[in-house]
């Protein structure tokens, strides 16, 4: 006869070996070194991208007498360069292709390994994203300083390089939030396609917030998404406003415990009911 | 001398799910109890039909799902409570669900799950070469998965539950979908790691002959239920009534004949199979016949002699039918559920 012990929730949070981490990280990089035309392919599409709105923005802001909401040609060049780079650097299906994880039940694969799910999930998402990064940082620098001309606060745009970094590290932990709802919300698809639109219009990608109605831009700067694409972009346009990478760092600490607090209580859940 | 512990030992384990909405809810008993052990070094066959109950014990055995009543020890850990630990000192497969990198060579994805648990690059590389060798799958180790075959698959697969040196490796239906030869091989690897590696092996399978070429013993639910739990040799004993005589004849007899005679001379238990003439080709002139004997009803010999009247036999082999057909006797047995 054996004796039942009370059943306890797992402890999905109490095994995160670093060595692990840098693995998941390390295993992305070696994709890309398998299949490098993905980089190239990254560049081309975000060059393209950023090459027909920022031509776009520039006219738009040249027809309104060279200003708009305190960005002149050169400074909406560099913004909208800089949003580019910080949201298309991350896999654009994200949502969609771990939420079907859950959705599938392919996730159990991950609980049979002695680890805790999403920091593995995160660093993986995050070795993805990198080498994206850096190729779109390359590219983004050459277009905007040809296209668009010098910005005359070096430091803005260094401020901006650590603003991307930390705008990648937001998004990804927002969208592994999102796609924890995924262990009670078996519609993936549709959360996907309203993350993607907010991160649009309120986060700032295709426009910066300043030229929103002002309830809008005051919700929308209240958003996480701002952090991912505004922050940085509004730091390359020329704009020192070191309170900003404040706001980074505090969207990335409740969007980073978010999504592990959302990993944690849905596997547990996922093990006592799926 | 003391037994060794069991490795796993369930007591009543049961599951439950609730599905439907609001009035409609209603409650599936998936397993409704099931005990048994497993010894160190066993090979365990857990095999029933679709819907059995054999993927949510193999779950809850895993520690991916928690029982809704019973206990269960594996390697003397409560899998559901204990699942990181239990992670560390047991493998799986799941079906085909790859646990490789398809555009990564197996060795990439070796390293990463090394590195979840916790091997130093040393023991990795001594694993993975000895794993290689062993197997003989080393060349696959350096080809992008996404170029093997589905047989070179899910032997990558299998080393890379074998890492981290598991003493037991649970296997849902690691066959489905390769062919003769992958499903052979496939098969050697499980026999391979249990012999030399002292590997606990549980494997579960609708495939018959991953059973009779891999498992010492043999547990078979239905309804979520143990319905047999013995060993494959004493499954084909106990429950094989009947035998097969297969008979080569040095001239060509019409069998449905021989099958007309054989039911008038001995009456019901003897049945011919196959088709009515077989001949094999005129050059050799011979022919051929399946006889099936009840055993319970007639002695082999008196089915023998009567056959021998018929002429000069070439050649004659008295075998048990397949195994398939001594799952799908049992498969049909009522269950106490059935029957309370």
């Amino acid at each position: 006869m054996i004796t039942v012990p009370r059943p306890v929730a797992p402890p999905e949070g109490s095994a995160v070996r670093p060595a692990a981490l840098v693995a998941a990280f390390a295993t992305q990089l070696r994709v890309y070194r398998r299949a490098p035309t993905a980089l190239l392919v990254h560049s081309v599409f975000y060059l393209m991208v950023t090459a027909v709105l920022s031509g776009l923005w520039r006219v738009a802001v040249a027809a309104t007498g060279g200003t708009m909401a305190g960005y002149d040609p050169t400074a909406i060049v560099w913004y909208i360069t800089t949003t580019e780079a910080a949201i298309l650097g991350v896999r654009q299906r994200l949502i969609e292709d771990e939420g079907e994880e859950i959705v599938s039940g392919r996730i159990e694969l991950d609980l049979l390994r002695p680890a805790a799910v999403f920091p593995l999930k995160y660093a993986a998402q995050l070795g993805e994203a990198g080498p994206k990064l850096i190729c779109s940082i390359v590219v983004g620098v050459t277009w905007a300083r040809l296209f668009g001309g010098a910005i005359a606060d070096a430091g803005a745009l260094a401020l901006a390089g650590l603003a991307l970094v930390l705008a990648v590290l937001v998004n990804v932990a927002a969208q592994l939030a999102m796609v924890a709802l995924s262990f009670w919300l078996h519609d993936v698809k549709s959360t996907w396609f309203l993350y993607q639109k907010l991160v649009f219009v309120l986060g700032g990608m295709l426009l910066p917030l300043e030229v929103l109605p002002a309830t809008a831009q005051t919700v929308a700067k209240a958003l996480p998404f701002m952090a991912m694409a505004y922050v940085p972009g509004r730091l390359a346009a020329g704009h020192v406003e070191l309170g900003l990478l404040g706001l980074q760092a505090l969207w990335l600490v409740v969007m980073v415990t978010a999504a592990a607090v959302g990993y944690r209580v849905g596997l547990a859940r996922m093990v006592r009911h799926r | 001398m003391d037994e060794p512990a069991p490795a796993i030992e369930t007591d009543n384990l049961q599951r439950t799910f609730t599905v439907g909405r609001r009035s409609r809810r209603r409650t599936i008993e998936a397993v409704t109890g099931i005990s048994f052990a497993v010894r160190p070094g066993e090979r365990l066959a857990f095999i029933g039909p679709n819907g059995a109950g054999k993927s949510t014990s193999i779950k809850m055995l895993t520690g991916i799902l928690h029982p809704t009543g019973g206990a269960a020890r594996v390697l003397g850990l409560v899998p559901w409570n204990d699942r990181l630990a239990l992670t560390r000192r047991i493998g799986a497969l799941f079906g085909q669900r790859s646990q490789l990198w398809n555009e990564l060579p197996p060795r990439d994805g070796y390293r990463m799950l090394g590195a979840i648990h916790g091997l130093d690059t040393a023991t990795l590389e001594a694993n993975v070469s000895d794993l290689g060798e062993r197997f003989a799958a080393a060349d696959l180790f350096d080809q992008p998965v996404r170029t093997l075959s589905l047989g070179q698959r899910m032997r990558c697969e299998l080393v890379a539950c074998l890492l981290h040196r598991p003493a037991i490796v649970f296997l849902d239906e690691p066959t489905i979908g390769l062919d003769l030869v992958g499903k052979q091989q496939f098969r050697d690897m499980l026999v391979e790691l249990n012999e030399t590696l002292g590997v606990t092996v549980f494997l579960t399978s609708h495939d018959v002959a991953d059973i009779e070429h891999v498992a010492h013993r043999a547990i078979v639910v239905n309804h979520g239920e143990i319905i047999h739990d013995d060993t494959v040799a004493a499954m084909r004993r106990s429950l094989l009534r009947t035998k097969r005589i297969e008979v080569t004849f040095d001239h060509a007899i019409d069998t449905t004949e021989l099958g007309r005679r054989l039911a008038r001379d001995l009456g019901t238990g003897v049945t011919m199979t196959g088709p009515g003439i077989r001949r094999e080709p005129k050059a050799s002139a011979t022919s051929t016949a399946t006889v099936e004997v009840d055993t319970g009803r007639h002695r082999i010999r008196t089915v023998l002699d009567h056959i021998l009247v018929d002429g000069r036999v070439v050649d004659l082999t008295v075998v048990d039918p397949p195994l398939e057909q001594v799952i799908g006797e049992i498969y049909r047995r009522p269950t106490a559920g059935d029957r309370s």
